[in-house]
């Protein structure tokens, strides 16, 4: 089991990213929320697949700016060490690293590697799923 | 009148957007001691409902929620 947690009162967490640098509004949401759910002492998991993975290919955190109205947007990074330093894990999905010609080397420091039988296992032992 | 709440320590989040008053809250309560006392400010309007469900998930009771000169202030006591 990919859950760390035995503990029943701990909540266990997926979210699933599914968006990359094409939509960059639609980016920072899952770390954020990730971000308030493990603070929340809830175990937490973020999975990138279909385009996620660009979110966490090394220099993107800060090529991928999220917009605001009036300017002042924020680079991505900021929320991806915002969930990493509450201790959420991003796991990425293997057949969309190949979709987009990475391998783990390009991915951030700290990211792991699951398939699709992973994630379904995770899903069914989780407390909520979440997708974006 | 209500009863004066010593806390043990203060966190100032005024100004901090969610979900910081949250992740700020969670690791200064990390540091506390169980029984004790943290007296948390922040400005940021989704704070109260916030601060409501953290308790709630975490167990932590909120002993008070208060507005007060435009600032919202929380006391919390650790589990």
């Amino acid at each position: 089991m990919l859950w760390k947690t035995n503990d029943p009162e701990i909540k266990k967490i997926l979210y699933v990213q599914t968006h990359g640098e094409k939509d960059p509004e639609r980016t920072a949401t899952p770390f954020f929320l990730a971000t308030a759910g493990a603070a929340m002492d809830n175990e937490v998991c973020i999975y990138f697949t279909m385009n996620g993975p660009q979110c966490l290919e090394k220099g993107n955190g800060d090529k991928i700016v999220i917009p605001r109205k009036g300017g002042n947007g924020k680079e991505l990074k900021y929320f991806i060490d915002q969930a990493l330093d509450l201790g959420v894990r991003l796991l990425v999905c293997q057949p969309s690293l190949d979709l987009h010609g990475y391998t783990m080397d390009d991915m951030i420091e700290g990211v792991e590697m699951i398939g699709g039988a992973a994630f379904n296992d995770m899903a069914c032992d989780a407390d909520a799923v979440i997708a974006f | 009148m209500t009863d004066v709440i010593k806390e043990d320590q203060v966190l100032d989040c005024s100004g901090m957007l969610c979900p910081m008053p949250v992740v700020k809250t969670f690791k200064a309560m990390k540091e506390l001691q169980s029984g004790q006392i943290l007296k948390m400010v922040a400005t940021d309007p989704g704070a109260p409902p916030d601060m409501e469900a953290w308790s709630r998930q975490t167990g932590n009771e909120l002993l008070r929620s208060m507005t007060e000169g435009g600032k919202f202030i929380f006391y919390i006591k650790k589990k």
